[in-house]
């Protein structure tokens, strides 16, 4: 499904990514884990399509697509989706309108006709309830005054109810307590499918207690040092980042 | 070559005329007060831009088109005046096409209230309402006022006994038709509310079909103690309108009055609102949304005098600016030696979805008490690129995500008209203006 080979990225003149060769296959749950400033969240945003960083060598292909040939909002339309560390607060946009037109958005992209008003809020009523997203919360600004779990909330809402191909969590579980990041875990594994694969970017092993990886990568100065098993993330929680950091400096 | 504008003595002589053509007789047409407001014209002479108030607001353009002053059939079928209608239950209804009053397409038929056209005012010699023209606006601080006084042709009246409180709104719908073409409109208004009573007024300008006029409006309104007005005011009159609005507010004690306006599309447009506090107590609130795109000018003048002590006023207005739009706002609270506890604050926002889009902002706060809370603060900015992101992310292309954030931007003032009718067309008026500009 995703395809990064030897992909060299930097953001103004600075390189940090150095190379990143990754595959992920339909069905499949990976981890991204790493020390700050390791190059986790870069990777993401380059996926996801930000400005503002240089892609100097590689490509990434994504359901036999040139990924980084296509616009923020046509990878979105192709099933990608990533939540955000840092949701962005959209005073005065109702978060009802913002995700009846990003849904309709996807839909008229895949050939299917927009939702009717009924339909869309019973859905969206019902998505809300699985991710304990308080339905008081729909009616608000986008994010607008949501604590930091409520804004965390309303991006696995938002990918619940846009049912992506691929969806990259970039440090989801960032400054989330326990029951915030289990309500979370939980949104995220109701996604769990053969038709979809999962990027799981985060700095802890927490997250992954509760979403079970198939594969996990540690990234470092730019480039995956380590990829394994679930176990790994497990030796990290141990061990921390440093001896793999030693190791690749060696 | 250029021909040249009109002098001041062209427009006194139409105005003369005017005038000369009324039904004289008992005075009641207001001969002594058009006459002395006419002089005052004469005194004043056309705004210059070296005036502060009229620097960034060129009325060359005006003067150029030569308005006429004389009368002319307007041409327009009674459906057309009803498509316009609000669906929610009214209190009242004044209907002005082309500024002239059209009792068969208004509701006015009212016990508890005074609800009517001021040509009818003075025709049946309501002389308390007609003493009380001109008091709060005086014979005019600028020519269009004192030619307004000088040469109105209708207006409403309305007033609102003490103790009564209406809970349906009552509207004043202007139209303008083809027929205005070349012409001025000078309506005038005059709204009392007596101690205690409490209205909802809706005031709109649209235009039936697009006209080439200069509207030239004057209001005047008066809140006895503990009065309430809630006022709704849209102004749409087409690209190549010219529209002038001048509204005099004097609040008794404890008056409470709260206007939320939306200047939204004429070619050039000035709305100045002049309030004045009489007494301790009483509460002033202005908030506005005002759109300019290519060939438009919007300007917003405020002008909240403080003068006794204990009152509290809030200015808070947005502007949507694209293409080679322009736009001006100047908003002034004065805080007079004697207004102490004055509780006064003013802002406004602005979004340039264009390079070539100009914004003159000036906040002014001029305080001479001492025991005050007063601020202001102005933004300009452009749409949020993280917003865009975000929204690009989920699917939304460049253009939408662009109309997503600018509705959103003017939602804190769209919001604040009570009916979703008017909610949706202001919205309307924002895609609009974004897709006609290129810029949304």
């Amino acid at each position: 499904m995703l395809s990064i080979k030897n992909l060299h990225a930097s953001v103004e003149g600075k390189e940090i990514l150095k190379g990143i060769d990754l595959e992920v296959q339909t069905g499949e749950v990976h981890a991204i884990m790493g020390p700050n400033g390791s190059g986790k969240s870069t990777l993401a945003h380059i996926l996801a399509g930000r400005d503002g960083y240089q892609v100097s060598a590689g490509e990434v292909r994504y359901l036999d697509q040139d990924l980084l040939g296509l616009s923020v909002e046509g990878r979105a339309q192709a099933g990608l989706f990533l939540a955000m560390q840092y949701p962005v607060e959209l005073p005065g946009v109702n978060n009802m309108t913002f995700l009846r037109e990003s849904l309709n958005a996807i839909r008229r992209a895949r050939g299917e006709p927009e939702i009717d008003a009924v339909s869309f809020i019973k859905r969206v009523r019902e998505k809300a309830r699985a991710v304990q997203l308080d339905e008081k919360l729909l009616k608000r600004s986008v994010n607008s005054g949501f604590s930091g779990g409520e804004k965390k909330r309303n991006e696995i809402l938002q990918m619940a109810l846009l049912e992506p191909r691929l969806a990259i969590l970039d440090e989801t579980d960032s400054g989330l307590d326990i029951d915030a990041l289990r309500i979370v875990a939980d949104g995220v594994n109701m996604l769990r499918s053969q038709e979809r694969a999962l990027i799981v970017v985060t700095h802890y092993q927490r997250l992954l207690e509760y979403i079970e990886p198939d594969r996990v990568h540690v990234l470092a100065g730019g480039r995956i040092v380590r990829s394994g098993g679930k176990e790994l993330a497990l030796e990290l929680e141990e061990r921390g980042y440093g001896w793999l950091l030693e190791e690749a400096a060696a | 070559m250029t021909p040249q504008p009109p002098s001041p003595a062209d427009y006194r002589q139409a105005a003369e005329r005017y005038i000369a053509q009324l039904p004289q007789g008992d005075g009641l047409w207001l001969t002594p007060a058009r006459r002395a407001a006419l002089r005052r014209f004469g005194e004043l002479g056309f705004p210059d831009p070296r005036q502060e108030e009229w620097r960034y607001s060129r009325i060359q353009g005006l003067l150029q088109n030569r308005y006429a002053t004389s009368d002319f059939e307007s041409r327009f079928s009674a459906e057309q005046v009803r498509q316009q209608f609000l669906g929610e239950p009214l209190a009242g209804r004044l209907v002005f096409v082309d500024g002239r009053y059209r009792p068969e397409l208004s509701d006015s038929d009212q016990n508890a209230i005074q609800l009517g056209s001021l040509n009818l005012a003075m025709a049946l010699g309501d002389k308390p309402a007609l003493e009380l023209l001109g008091s709060l606006s005086g014979s005019g601080e600028h020519a269009f006022a004192a030619l307004n006084l000088a040469t109105m042709q209708d207006g409403a009246v309305i007033r609102i006994p003490a103790g009564i409180q209406l809970e349906r709104p009552i509207e004043l719908l202007h139209l303008t038709t083809q027929a205005a073409t070349g012409h001025s409109l000078r309506p005038r208004h005059l709204v009392l509310l007596e101690a205690d009573s409490r209205a909802t007024l809706i005031e709109r300008h649209l235009a039936l079909d697009e006209s080439d006029h200069f509207t030239n409006l004057v209001g005047e309104i008066r809140l006895a103690e503990g009065a309430r007005l809630d006022h709704q005011r849209i102004e749409q009159e087409g690209p190549r309108a010219y529209h002038l609005s001048e509204l005099y507010l004097e609040l008794g004690p404890r008056a409470d009055y709260r206007q939320v306006s939306a200047s939204l599309g004429s070619g050039w447009s000035r709305f100045r609102v002049n309030s004045r506090f009489t007494a301790p107590g009483a509460h002033c609130e202005l908030d506005g949304l005002y759109l300019a795109g290519d060939g438009q000018l919007v300007d917003t003048h405020l002008d909240v005098d403080h003068a006794v002590p204990g009152c509290s006023s809030r200015e808070h207005f947005k502007g949507l600016l694209t293409g080679k739009g322009r736009a001006v706002f100047d908003g002034r609270i004065r805080v007079r030696e004697q207004a102490q506890q004055t509780d006064a604050h003013l802002t406004n926002a602005n979004l340039m979805l264009s390079r070539q889009a100009e914004i003159d902002t000036k906040p002014q706060l001029e305080i001479l008490a001492d025991d005050v809370q007063c601020s202001h603060g102005t933004s300009i900015g452009q749409l949020d690129e993280q917003a865009l992101f975000y929204l690009r992310s989920r699917g939304l292309n460049e253009q939408q995500a662009r109309r997503l954030l600018c509705i959103g931007f003017a939602s804190e003032i769209v919001d604040r008209f009570p009916s979703q009718a008017l909610r949706k067309q202001l919205d309307q008026a924002i895609r609009r203006q974004l897709e006609r500009s290129g810029d949304g």
